[in-house]
């Protein structure tokens, strides 16, 4: 195990992000690629890092990165563009239909510019307070300032609403996998993933180096970002909630099952029967628990639950796949105002999830996820049914619990993917070797 | 009258290409074909393995649990290999997964026979597999949208259903 590199590597990629939190997407279009490598040699000096951060000096960070399509008009060599994986030289929008972007989800209606349409450069921004975000996007103003041909085409803020919870009324963020090499220790029930997982440079959990493409000094201590902005339909979860449960605590049941935790967080595995908020609130308890001995078959956490989905932890074990090579660091924030307790009619605002999800290998992480886990029941026995949040209902649009046996229908697109793209997120010296050795038309 | 070509036709299944291929793809079923050179005295080597590859076939297979059916041949004087497939859902998201787990098996049988194979967990291996990949011109699958896992849940139903009914008569 080699000891992660922390100063070259972008503080987003290890940094979880502060509690409360606000933060700041924006999107850059190049029409002039020489303005670009302006941007990016400004920019350089003040892209934060992962150094130090578990007692980061200044609480928020700014990253930078790019799309296939932005890489291309920076003018890096032709051998370099054709190395980087699939996934991310096509685009998400190209990959909609194995994804299950379709429908309502479709990327003609998106209203977040991908690499096909505009996303050539990514700036991330993450703070723990307004002043301290609006510092870091005076960074970003400031490094295109006076720049032709660089367009700001797209700004998102996020911020965790006043509820404390994400817009379906759950506490997010709790579970994630501990990088080994990031220092500190695992807490119970924190699986430990090869750092080679989410960064390339070092070993993943096929024993190989992850690597990029072209030389080392480009992409070592870089990684990829699956960036999906969703919009919540959080009328439709209520009203789905209240016309399949005869009371308030039926509703939450239902809310818990579907989840696989209770709103608090408190997972269904460790209190079946009713919330334990002080059970979620603690780090050591409130991800320590398996599903392979003590529930296979998903009684107490249904085997379509959210969570179970997104990550079956040991219940696989003995089936072909590998949970090892399917991890993701998911870094979830929420955007738009909350709909106001107890409103069952959509207001037409526009409020949902911006997750960033980081990984190494797009292909058998964020996309395997999505593809088979969210977007596919196969593999728990379930045929086409689908996530019962994030998943496409035009295949299925049911969901299973075993206890009490039930099957409820009818559920609806609650969420919608508004935007998405895979993004090269380079390490410091990968933003060097752009400025060196791209070669703008 | 004998049924026109586009009556024969009707009955038509949805055949599209596996995401990113290789492999057609009907429903939840695919297929794959792969076709190797085998290296001299490769044929010898095959047959001194192959009863004890077939007889751990059952194992590795429903280990991997996605497959259908499997088929592996020598053809040409024992010049080529031929591996074929049929299973379910896609081919390229799960092929770092069956290598990684039922790699074992291959190696009992290929290092030595099928030319460019050194291990199931060498990089290499993996893009030999890729290059090496055929699509059939043609599909046809009965049951498209029953996978293994449908199989046998169906096949646990009618033995309970059964015995309820018989528990009755």
């Amino acid at each position: 195990m080699s000891a992660l590199e922390l100063s070259d590597i972008q503080g987003t990629v290890l940094r979880g992000r502060p509690m409360p939190y606000y933060g700041t997407y924006l999107v850059f279009t190049v029409q002039n690629p020489r303005s670009a490598l302006t941007l990016l040699e400004r920019l350089l000096p003040k892209v934060t890092t992962a150094a130090d951060w578990e007692a980061p000096a200044e609480n928020a960070w700014i990253n930078v990165a790019f799309s296939h399509a932005g890489l291309s008009k920076l003018g890096l060599p032709e051998d370099v563009l054709s190395g980087f994986p699939r996934e991310v030289r096509q685009g998400m929008a190209a990959r909609s239909a194995f994804l299950g972007d379709v429908g309502s989800s479709a990327p003609e209606n998106w209203d977040m510019p991908h690499a096909g349409n505009g996303l050539d450069i990514g700036l991330l921004i993450m703070a723990g307070s307004i002043a301290l975000r609006d510092d870091k996007i005076a960074i970003g103003h400031a490094a295109v300032s006076g720049l032709p041909g660089i367009v700001a085409a797209h700004r998102l803020d996020v911020g965790l609403p006043p509820t404390m919870r994400e817009h379906f009324g759950f506490v997010d963020g709790i579970s994630r996998p501990y990088v080994e090499g990031q220092g500190g220790t695992p807490l119970p029930g924190q699986p430990i993933a090869k750092a080679g997982e989410f960064v390339l440079g070092y070993e993943n959990e096929l024993g190989e180096i992850a690597s990029g493409p072209g030389p080392q000094e480009l992409w070592r201590n870089g990684t990829y970002i699956a960036l999906r902005k969703l919009h919540q339909d959080v009328a439709a979860f209520r009203r789905f909630l209240r016309d399949n449960a005869n009371s308030p605590e039926g509703q939450e049941l239902l809310a818990a099952q579907m989840m696989g935790r209770w709103r608090s967080g408190c997972p269904l595995a460790k209190s079946p029967e009713r919330d334990d908020p002080a059970m979620a609130n603690d780090p050591l308890r409130n991800n320590d628990f398996l599903y392979l001995k003590e529930d296979p078959d998903g009684r107490v956490t249904p085997a379509g639950s959210h969570i179970r989905r997104a990550n079956p932890r040991d219940a696989l074990d003995g089936t072909v796949v590998d949970m090892k090579l399917h991890r993701l660091l998911r870094r979830g924030s929420a955007y738009g105002g909350v709909l106001p307790e107890g409103v069952m009619e959509d207001d037409g605002a526009d409020r949902g999830l911006v997750i960033a999800l980081i990984n190494a290998n797009p292909g058998r992480q964020f996309e395997f996820v999505q593809s088979q886990w969210m977007n596919d029941g196969d593999f728990i026995s379930e045929g086409d049914r689908t996530d019962p949040f994030a998943g496409r209902k035009d295949k299925a649009d049911d969901f299973v619990t075993l206890k009490p046996r039930k099957r409820y229908r009818g559920l609806s697109q609650f969420a919608t993917t508004r935007g998405g793209e895979h993004l090269f997120l380079p390490g410091i010296g990968g933003l060097k070797w752009i400025l060196g050795n791209a070669k703008p038309a | 009258m004998a049924p026109t070509p586009a009556e024969k036709a009707a009955l038509a299944q949805n055949v599209t290409n596996q995401p990113d291929g290789p492999g057609k793809r009907i429903g939840k079923r695919g297929e794959v074909h792969v076709i190797g050179n085998v290296l001299p005295g490769g044929g010898k080597l095959f047959r001194e393995r192959i009863a004890q590859f077939q007889a751990e076939a059952g194992y590795w297979e429903t280990h991997v649990g996605t497959v259908h059916d499997f088929r592996v041949l020598l053809f040409d004087n024992d010049t080529r290999i031929l591996i074929s497939a049929i299973y379910d859902g896609d081919f390229l998201p799960y092929l770092a997964d069956v290598i990684n787990q039922a790699g074992p098996w291959f190696d009992m049988l290929m290092p030595g026979v099928w030319e460019g194979y050194t291990t199931a967990s060498d990089t290499a291996t993996r893009k030999l597999i890729g290059r090496q990949a055929y699509t059939a011109d043609a599909f046809y699958a009965g049951y498209p949208d029953l996978t293994t896992k449908d199989i046998a849940k169906m096949r646990k139903l009618r033995d309970a259903v059964n015995a309820m009914l018989d528990s009755a008569s």
